[in-house]
Formats: C-alpha cells, sequence, structure tokens
C-alpha cells in the first residue's frame, strides 16, 4: 500500500450518466455468470457432463459409417439404427448428465449467499439501489442460465449431428419439437437447481457447509428413490401393476424431478441406454420395458412438485435476507 | 458549500420495533458540510441511518432525504447516498477494482464507466498499488479504506460514515480522518458520520446531530456547541497571581481560575469593555498576560452537558 494520498487531486467528482433504479438483478447475475465461468472447474465439469452423449456420437457414427461399410447396407437400412429411439437418447444423456450438473451447481451456485454472509456482502449490495428481489432474483438468474447452458449446448450439438445424419431413421420425423422440448428440460434443471442451490446457501455462512448440505440432500434423496424404484420394479414383475404410487416416488429427489419432467416432456416413458443391454430373460421370458425400468410419473404429480421446490426454494432464500440488518 | 441548505429533513419522526420507540417524535435538519451524529448506544442513531436508506418504515412522521421522500424514494435515495458500513464488507472472490466497479455498476454506473472511476477512486483511497489483490487478503486499515471507495465510486451527494475509524490503529486512524476531511471539505462531498469518538468528530465534523433515547438533544455547529454562556474569556498568564484575580473581582468580573495559569474572566457589557477591563487589572497587579482567547468547552463536556440535561 502506498503512502496515504491524502492530498492527491485526482479525485473528480463523478457528474456522468446513471441509469434507472430498476433491474439491477441483471447486474447482480452477469456478475455471478462471471465470477463463475472464470473457474476452471466450472469449463471442465461442463465438458465433462456431456461424457454419454460422446459415447453417443462415437458410437452412432461408428455404426454408421464403419458398421455399415462392413455389412454394405445401403442408407437407411442400418438395423441397429432402425432399432434407436432417438428421444431416449437424449433423456439417456440428460440422466447421466445429473451428477455433474449437481456438481456444478455446488461449484457456482450453493456458496454464492453463504459466501456473501460470511464477507457481509449484503451491505454492499442493498445499501445500493438494490432491493432483496433484485438480490435473490440476479443470483438465481445468473445459476440458472450458467446450468440451462451446461444442460442444453452438449444435447443441441448431439441434435445438430442427427439432425445432418440420421434423418433416413426418422431423427427428425419422429420428434419435430425435440429443439424446444430440449430447452425446456434444461431450463428446468437450471430453475430446480438454482432455486435448491439457492435456498440452501442462504442458510448458511459457509459456502462449504451449504455444499455439504446440497450435496447431502441429493445423495440421500436419490437413494431414497433407486430404493423406492427397486421396490417398484420387482411389485411390476409380481402383479403386472404398473400404477403403484410407488412410482410417482420415485421422481422424489433432486435428479428424479427433472428426469420425471423430460419423460413427461418428451412424452417417452423411457427405454435401455441402448438397445443390445436389454437383461437375460427371466423364467424362459423376455421382460418387458416396464418390468426393467421405471415408467414416466403423472405430469399432474411431477409439474407441481417441481413448481413447489422452484418457487419454495426461490421464496426461502428471499425470506431469509434481511435489508435492517445491513445497519448496525 | 452552502451550510444553510438542508440535505435532509426530518420531521416528527417516529419509529417503533414493536413496543421499543427507537426514535421518538424526532425532528432535524442536516446542513451541508461534515455533520457528526452523536448519541450513546442505543440512543437511535443506527435507527435514523436504517431510516434515511430506506430500510425501516416510520411509524409517523416523515421527511425527505436530497429532495426525495423517505416514504416512496428508497432506491432512489440509495443512489444518491454513498453508505461506509461500520462492518467489514466485501464481495468474495472479486479484487478490488473489480469489487469497486461493480459497487458501481449496482449503483446504476454504465460498465465502462465503473472500471475507470474506480481505478481513480482507489488511487484516492490510497489502494492505487493494492488494486489487483483480492479484497480478503487486505489488511484492517485496507478494508476501511475500500469500503470508503465504494461507498464514493458513483459520485455520491452524501455520504454516511458509520464508526470509520473503527479497528484503526492511531496512524490509519489519522489517514482516514484526514481523507474524510479532505471529502468533505475539499472535494464538495457532504458527509454524515456517525461515531462514538468525540476526538474524530470534533476534528473533521462542523456539525453535530446529539441523539439520546430517539429524540434530538441538540443540533448545530461544533463552535455553537462548545461555547459557554456570557462568553467568558480564557486569560493565560505567564504565572499564576492572586492579585489580577482580586483586582478583577475589585472591577465587578468574575474570575477563576482554570489551571495554574490560566483566569476565566467573564465581564459584563462588550467584548471591548472586558479586554480593557483585563488589561488594566494585569497593569495593576503586574501580571504577564500571554494571551486571550474566547472561552470554550470541550466536545465532550459539551456533549456530556447536553446528554445530562
Amino acid at each position: 500500500m502506498s503512502n496515504s494520498p491524502i492530498a492527491d487531486l485526482s479525485y473528480r467528482h463523478y457528474d456522468g450518466p446513471l441509469t434507472g433504479v430498476s433491474k439491477r438483478w441483471w447486474s447482480i447475475a452477469k456478475m455471478t455468470m462471471q465470477v463463475a465461468t472464470k473457474r476452471r472447474g466450472f469449463w471442465g465439469w461442463s465438458l465433462f457432463s456431456a461424457w454419454w452423449f460422446f459415447i453417443l456420437l462415437a458410437i452412432f457414427w461408428f455404426a454408421d459409417n464403419v458398421l455399415g461399410n462392413i455389412t454394405g447396407q445401403a442408407s437407411g437400412a442400418n438395423l441397429f439404427l432402425k432399432q434407436i429411439v432417438w428421444k431416449d437418447q437424449f433423456l439417456h444423456g440428460y440422466s447421466f448428465s445429473q451428477l455433474i450438473l449437481m456438481i456444478i451447481t455446488l461449484m457456482i451456485g450453493v456458496g454464492s449467499i453463504a459466501n456473501d454472509n460470511r464477507a457481509n456482502a449484503l451491505l454492499v449490495y442493498l445499501s445500493k439501489p438494490c432491493s432483496r428481489f433484485d438480490y435473490v432474483f440476479g443470483k438465481w438468474l445468473g445459476i440458472f442460465i450458467l446450468i440451462s447452458l451446461v444442460s442444453f449446448v452438449p444435447m443441441m450439438i448431439f441434435w445438430l449431428y442427427g439432425f445432418m445424419s440420421f434423418q433416413q431413421y426418422g431423427f427428425w420425423s419422429s420428434a419435430p419439437w425435440l429443439p424446444i422440448k430440449l430447452a425446456a428440460m434444461s431450463m428446468c434443471s437450471g430453475a430446480l437447481h438454482a432455486s435448491v442451490g439457492l435456498a440452501i446457501s442462504s442458510m448458511f455462512n459457509q459456502g462449504r457447509l451449504a455444499g455439504a448440505t446440497y450435496a447431502g440432500i441429493y445423495f440421500i434423496s436419490n437413494i431414497f428413490t433407486k430404493v423406492v424404484g427397486g421396490f417398484y420394479v420387482f411389485s411390476v414383475r409380481r402383479t403386472g401393476q404398473t400404477g403403484s404410487v410407488l412410482k410417482q416416488f420415485f421422481y422424489a429427489s433432486i435428479d428424479g424431478i427433472q428426469i420425471g419432467l423430460s419423460k413427461v416432456f418428451l412424452g417417452t416413458e423411457g427405454s435401455l441406454i441402448l438397445p443390445f443391454m436389454a437383461p437375460p430373460p427371466r423364467n424362459g421370458r423376455q421382460l418387458t420395458t416396464a418390468e426393467i425400468i421405471v415408467g414416466s410419473p403423472s405430469a399432474a404429480w411431477i409439474l407441481p412438485v417441481f413448481l413447489v421446490v422452484v418457487v419454495g426454494g426461490f421464496a426461502i432464500a428471499y425470506s431469509r435476507i434481511k435489508a435492517v440488518e445491513v445497519v448496525g | 458549500m452552502n451550510p444553510n441548505v438542508a440535505l435532509v429533513s426530518i420531521n416528527n419522526l417516529t419509529v417503533r420495533y414493536g413496543a421499543f420507540t427507537a426514535l421518538d417524535d424526532f425532528s432535524c435538519q442536516i446542513e451541508e458540510g461534515c455533520t457528526g451524529l452523536l448519541g450513546p448506544n442505543g440512543a437511535g442513531k443506527t435507527t435514523l441511518l436504517k431510516t434515511l436508506l430506506g430500510f425501516i418504515t416510520p411509524t409517523s412522521g416523515g421527511g425527505n432525504v436530497l429532495g426525495l421522500d423517505l416514504y416512496n424514494g428508497n432506491k432512489e435515495i440509495r443512489q444518491k447516498i454513498g453508505l461506509m458500513p461500520e462492518q467489514d464488507c466485501h464481495i468474495p472472490g472479486l479484487t478490488a477494482v473489480g469489487f469497486v466497479a461493480y459497487a458501481g455498476e449496482l449503483a446504476g454506473m454504465p460498465a465502462d464507466q465503473a472500471l475507470r472511476r474506480a481505478h481513480e477512486v482507489l488511487e484516492y483511497c490510497g489502494l492505487g498499488e493494492a488494486r489487483y489483490r483480492n479484497v480478503e487478503t487486505y489488511s484492517t486499515g485496507m478494508k476501511q479504506r475500500i469500503k470508503l471507495a465504494q461507498a464514493m465510486i458513483h459520485g455520491p451527494k452524501l455520504l454516511l460514515l458509520d464508526e470509520p475509524t473503527n479497528g484503526l490503529d492511531p496512524k490509519g486512524r489519522e489517514e482516514m480522518l484526514d481523507l474524510i476531511k479532505d471529502i468533505s471539505h475539499n472535494k464538495g462531498v457532504n458527509v454524515l458520520i456517525s461515531s462514538h469518538l468525540l476526538p474524530d468528530i470534533e476534528r473533521v465534523c462542523d456539525r453535530v446531530v446529539v441523539v439520546l433515547r430517539g429524540k434530538l438533544v441538540s443540533q448545530g455547529t461544533i463552535r455553537d456547541l462548545k461555547r459557554i454562556e456570557g462568553q467568558p474569556l480564557d486569560v493565560d498568564l505567564r504565572e499564576s497571581n492572586e492579585s489580577f484575580l482580586t483586582s478583577l473581582r475589585a472591577k465587578g468580573a468574575q474570575a477563576a481560575p482554570t489551571t495554574y495559569t490560566t483566569v476565566r474572566v467573564q465581564v459584563a457589557g462588550t467584548r471591548e469593555h472586558a479586554m480593557n477591563t483585563i488589561l488594566q487589572s494585569a497593569k495593576e497587579s503586574g501580571a504577564q498576560v500571554r494571551g486571550v482567547k474566547l472561552a470554550e468547552r470541550s466536545l465532550e463536556e459539551a456533549f456530556l452537558t447536553a446528554v445530562q440535561a
């Protein structure tokens, strides 16, 4: 630090423009994104979140170009590609990216308010023309945009590849609204992670504690729903009934809500990851898809759950911000 | 600056927290210049600052800050005010220049101007060489300065400084007070300082507002507050002289020693008459007068008198 330039005459009064006092949330959202994208980890994990799409790209490229050439199948006659349910490939890629999305949220979002609490940053925000809403919504929006993009970009790259290469296998005709549905799925991920992350963040003064809590809730709810899913599949195999309430509870986790919503948006019950991955027959009978995986939840169940979690999370974060603590 | 223009005008303001009345029918005017907000703990200073910033809705009464109504202009008021809070505060993960520029953007400055201005303000506050360091690595003195920098980035008309010398060592305190004095007296920024430290207030402020139990006890210039009724004079002698006192009393003056060589003298009539009486008594008694000045109390005495009254 230099000696105090008490007599420094370089100071001038600022008489430049000041914008109106609305939309401060956009400045906060921009800064949230700026701080997050400066971290190398963010880019590394974002790339890694697309790992299943990279594998799919390799498999389909191999099946289309190498297998097709070896077997001499004409274009559009590749038996492997003909079995592919294209929209389900997006569901699988999206499902596999869930854990990584949670890790990215831990990195960029869950410490967001907690670290501000530790550093008394609210004193800075709220002494400026920012409201509590500006602050919470700005943080929420920054996380929402980043998570949505991290989820959406790999899916769109895969979609572009499919659109250019597999028209003859019904890629476009089987799901013409796919890009919009993919955008909706990505935004659901962004909204869910942003709301839950901020709600937890607002309860702590240490980013690490908030992160540990978020990860704990994520894993515990996941384990719970996986056990529920096991009971459900077992019950379907025994009774043949697929309408059990257990099916709905299979989606009662952070991952589950997103995957359930994506099944509703895509209009699919889900399928095996790849056609050749079917389990062996039991008692001489090939298991049906419903006996292997948990089907789509009811939209009337999963949509309200999603909305309650997103709006509730935001409301919790908002209620934890107290402007009167700014002075004193 | 025109010291008669009211920046803040508070009229019969009452603020209650449940059954507790923090400000009770409080009225005051804060004029241009540097004003100190004085009062013991729990007097209502903090509540007054919160109300000015629009964080508390008054129970009754009203007022305006920089011409904006307290009830309707919360965000507009905060855009024209800069607050330097008492506690350490920063935005995690940012360098000093990033932090101050961001504070400017939050206040409504365009990003490019905020960045340019952040460099200027940090230079002014003595953090020019440390501007690219993460704020979390700063010392207490540097954190105080950066709080001031973020408060003045957008060129506020009024700076609210809450205990600005808190936690500073003597050198840091001197530098901070010099900085505040320069801002308020040379740069045309109006300053309202809330502090318990009377010497700090006395050094940088022109005016004070004294608050006690939510009520205004006294307000005015520091000079007026320190002035003693009857305007006595302090006569500084070379050495103690009893016959000087006797001579003064014989001429109808009130005279009493305040220190070994200083006598406080009060004479009815004009200042010229008083001087003549003093000089004549000195001549008669052979006392050697070294100086005469208008007697005044210390700010501490004035504060205690106002509070006890």
